[in-house]
């Protein structure tokens, strides 16, 4: 059942080259609009009493390595899978029409996202890392071949990057199999290990740099704007949308999870490095002269919320953290759609050279409107998606951290300036009589962005139907596996419900 | 291109503008001469002209007939009088000859009154609420332009402040408010007020007159670029001046009718003249002055953004930014909207391929109509320099000299960094 969200893609992206040109598109769309609705499908089925793994899936691959086969889903990981055939899906659809050859593209994007839910899906960690590690290199073509000017630069950057990170958190993994002595990497094995805390803590020490590559966090994150402002459009939805969600749900997922006494010594440092990422990357974002630059540095200082809600460690904080991850990649698809958009008929990206695009007639007044609603979603505006994601990691974590709490209430401010920088220059303002000759935006065009934006109005409307798929893996993995029924039976954990809260 | 008229024997000007200048000299216009400039003046002339038509009959109406009605609700469903109104200046009504066509309101004027945008016959309040309709908002802003800029109309303005235009606009109040004891009572409480508000009618009779002879003059230019008639842009300005030569003496007047009875508020005796009490205060007031609109734009007065002083006013179309619509000095949107209505189908093809076609068509309307008004501004200045100044064949250099000085001191007011004379020689501005 898991599996067809991996071949389904796979399978799809060989069969395109068999299609005539003009139908790939169509075909790609077709194959990525198949998983989305198997993905809501699952959603459909997913029993939200049962707190442990669903629809798993088993094979015995290689033993002798401890790699098996192993696929399931909880709430994370079904709210992952869900945005990553999301994403996928409005990804290809924001691909330019003409896009130079096509099949190899659309073939490599749905690899991508084949990949990424292998990933989320696999229940065996060194089957993750398989994934993990396969996704790189289509993502590597996609922005070598598709990429801006110095898309071979950026390439390589992530590459580099992105193998460093796979290599740490694979030492990771076998350092909890080797010193846990665990006869293979399947996660439920891992969490019957038992480790004494210095261990934990020298196993999370790969793991935080390893997945701390991919969110990323700071220093970590050079490769991040680079990469981000040379890939084109899908690709870069991709990335900021999805890919990114790999670190975070690695570090809960096999860091958090299975290491929780060791996690619990670095929490205080977490939460602390999580709120510097916030400022740090609100506050660079402030200085950048070019719209998707800026946008990526927004990206990395939201990702500091997650981490210092996953430092918190609570039911309420780790249910923010989940909610933050889909709202983050919601928010970040609608922002690259809307400055790729730009950047396709202004010409460029240069806060400097834009202005006076909310002018009714000769400007982009619709694009202007939904960056004005991207802008206030990313800046927590109450109503919208990351309103209630963000406020809850604040409630979860400020017990804990208030002081770390508070610089990354703090960091939504400045999210707020950065944001109100970019809109002010870009859409409004007097329109340059010089270059205000743009082509009009098509309703094909609008139109992923105008899927995202209700996405982000309803789920902003009604949080609930975002929050309640991560509680129950917020609870589970607090106390993984055999002490999930007493752990339900916390009334302290059970009181900070986020559905409690938002009642 | 227009054939050099004289041989130089000054040295190249060393203006900002002095390939325009050369231009000016040679006998062309402002407007570079190419077969699109030309297609769009005159395509522009001809949907101008149409709600002009309307224009001059319903400020003549106001002027005429509402005069200082209280409640003037119903001041642009102007009387079929007024709407078939012959034009005393077209056809035979004019003597000498000086414009050809019909004299009668144009036929796309009635057709638009009668059906509006919605192509149906419906009752008039329904045309007019639904935008179905002659803007008649541009027509008074244009009004107040000129009644406001005192200072560029001295003659008629002082007249304005006259005891004998007193004395004809009291009489015509009384008149007026003979059975409305309540405005009489007013009027006693208020006589400034009363006679400012004639004043005010006093221009909206004499921009009605100015349009009157405007419209039949755009109309047959229009004729004439559809029989092949204007070999470029020149042709076309000179066409302006001559129109301008051949009508500059018509008399300026204000009549109120009152029960019937005519009321000579500014009788046609007082010598006022269609080219200096109308044209030239039209020219200064609408193209280069009028004032700050708040638009899509805002302006701040307390921030100086707003001239303290009205001569340094320079709001008109000549420096109207027609990218964020309705930011110019004159609500140009509302004319643009009604030339839309009437566009020739050459013009309006011109439209679809460039830009966004339908929708940002009034943006180009817009660019069209600032070429069309530094057409119209060439052939005042030019006629200016032939009236005042000396031909430009002429051999004297001292002349040529002060042709050229005259040329420079006009093209100065367009150095401007607001002013559009750069943008509207290149062929990309749209």
């Amino acid at each position: 059942m898991l599996s067809l969200l991996i071949c389904l893609p796979v399978i799809g992206s060989a069969l395109l080259f068999a299609l005539p040109e003009k139908y790939v598109r169509l075909g790609a769309l077709t194959v990525s609009g198949l998983s989305l609705l198997w993905t809501a499908w699952l959603f459909t089925q997913y029993d939200m009493t049962d707190l442990g793994f669903q629809f798993t899936e088993h094979l015995t691959w290689l033993p002798a390595l401890g790699l098996n086969y192993t696929l399931g889903l909880d709430g994370l990981g079904l709210l992952m899978v869900g945005l990553n055939a999301f994403l996928g899906w409005i990804a290809i659809y924001t691909t330019a029409a003409d896009v130079e050859r096509p099949k190899l593209f659309y073939a490599l994007m749905l690899i991508v996202s084949g990949a990424v839910a292998g990933a989320f899906l696999a229940q065996n960690f060194l089957l993750f890392f398989f994934f993990y590690e396969v996704e790189l290199v289509p993502l590597y073509l996609l922005i070598s071949i598709w990429g801006g000017e110095k898309r071979g630069y950026a390439a390589t950057k992530f590459l580099l990057y992105t193998a460093l990170s796979g290599a740490l958190i694979l030492a990771g993994a076998l350092g909890m199999v080797w010193l846990g002595e665990a006869a293979n990497f399947d996660y439920e094995t891992l969490t019957q290990i038992d480790l004494s805390v210095s261990y934990q803590v020298l196993l999370l020490v790969p793991l935080l740099f390893g997945f701390g590559i991919k969110i990323p966090l700071i220093p970590l994150h050079t490769w991040l704007p680079d990469t981000y402002v040379e890939s084109s459009t899908p690709v870069a939805i991709l990335l900021g949308g999805v890919l990114a969600k790999l670190g975070t749900y690695g570090l809960l997922r096999f860091g958090f999870s299975l290491l929780s006494d060791g996690w619990q010594v670095l929490a205080p440092g977490l939460a602390v490095w999580g709120s510097i990422t916030v400022i740090y990357g609100a506050l660079v974002a402030i200085a950048q002269q070019d719209i998707k630059r800026m946008v990526a540095y927004s990206s990395i200082g939201h990702m500091g919320f997650i981490l210092l809600g996953a430092a918190a460690g609570n039911t309420l904080s780790l249910s923010g953290s989940i909610a933050q991850m889909a709202s983050h990649g919601v928010i970040l698809a609608i922002l690259f759609a809307l400055v790729g958009i730009i950047e396709k008929k202004v010409g460029t990206r240069e806060l400097s050279a834009l202005n006076g695009l909310m002018n009714p007639i000769r400007g982009l007044p619709v694009i202007s409107a939904l960056l004005v609603m991207g802008g206030m979603a990313s800046a927590g505006i109450p109503g919208l998606i990351n309103f209630a994601a963000e406020f809850i990691v604040f409630q979860g974590s400020f017990r804990q951290f208030p002081a770390q709490t508070l610089i990354c209430v703090i960091g939504t401010g400045l999210t707020a300036v950065y944001f109100v920088i970019l809109l002010n220059r870009t859409c409004f303002g007097r329109l340059d009589n010089e270059r205000a000759y743009f082509p009009k935006v098509t309703i094909g065009e609008k139109m992923p962005a105008y899927v995202l934006a209700v996405v982000i109005v309803v789920l902003g409307l009604q949080p609930g139907w975002l929050l309640r798929w991560g509680e129950p893996t917020a609870v589970r993995i607090i106390i993984p596996t055999t002490k999930v029924e007493a752990a339900t039976e916390q009334p302290a954990i059970a009181s900070l419900s986020p559905e409690v809260l938002l009642q | 291109m227009t054939a050099t008229l004289i041989k130089p024997t000054l040295p190249p000007s060393t203006h900002p503008f002095a390939d325009i200048i050369h231009r000016l000299e040679a006998g062309g216009s402002m407007l570079p001469d190419t077969p699109e400039n030309l297609k769009q003046i005159i395509g522009i002339y001809k949907a101008y002209a149409v709600p002009m038509d309307f224009y001059w009959r319903d400020l003549l109406y106001i002027g005429e007939q509402v005069f200082l009605n209280p409640l003037p609700f119903f001041k642009y469903f102007i009387s079929k009088e007024y709407l078939q109104r012959p034009n005393d200046y077209a056809c035979a009504n004019c003597s000498p000859l000086i414009l050809r066509g019909e004299a009668v309101v144009h036929p796309e004027l009635m057709y638009f009154i009668e059906k509006g945008e919605a192509g149906r016959k419906l009752p008039k309040i329904m045309h007019h609420l639904w935008h179905g309709r002659v803007n008649m908002e541009f027509a008074e802003a244009c009004m107040r332009s000129m009644f406001w800029h005192k200072d560029i109309n001295p003659r008629f303005n002082d007249y304005l402040y006259t005891d004998t235009y007193k004395a004809a606009a009291d009489k015509a109040i009384r008149a007026y408010f003979k059975r409305n004891p309540v405005m009489m009572g007013l009027y006693k409480l208020f006589p400034e007020m009363f006679l400012e508000k004639v004043r005010e009618l006093s221009y909206y009779a004499n921009l009605g007159l100015f349009w009157e002879v405007m419209a039949p003059v755009f109309f047959e230019m229009s004729d004439i670029y559809d029989e092949g008639g204007f070999a470029g842009v020149p042709d076309a300005m000179d066409f302006l001046v001559n129109g301008i030569f051949a009508v500059a003496g018509r008399p300026i007047y204000h009549h109120a009718y009152i029960n019937g009875e005519c009321f000579e508020i500014i009788p046609k005796s007082a010598g006022f003249t269609w080219l200096y009490e109308a044209a030239l205060p039209y020219v200064e007031a609408i193209f280069y002055r009028t004032a700050p609109f708040r638009g899509t734009k805002s302006y701040n007065a307390q921030a100086k953004q707003v001239p303290a002083e009205q001569q340094n006013f320079h709001y008109g179309i000549l420096y109207a930014d027609l990218f964020p619509v309705g930011s110019a000095g004159i609500p140009p949107t509302l004319l643009m909207q009604d030339m839309t209505h009437f566009l020739p189908d050459y013009l309006l093809e011109t439209y679809q391929e460039h830009g966004r076609g339908e929708d940002d068509l009034l943006n180009q309307v817009g660019v069209t109509f600032q070429r069309s008004m530094y057409n119209v501004t060439s052939a005042v200045i030019q006629a200016l320099r032939c009236a005042l100044l000396y031909p430009l064949d002429d051999t004297n250099p001292e002349h040529l000299k002060a042709n050229r000085e005259f040329f420079e001191q006009n093209l100065d007011r367009f150095t401007r960094p607001e002013a559009r004379l750069k943008e509207i020689q290149k062929q990309k501005y749209r």
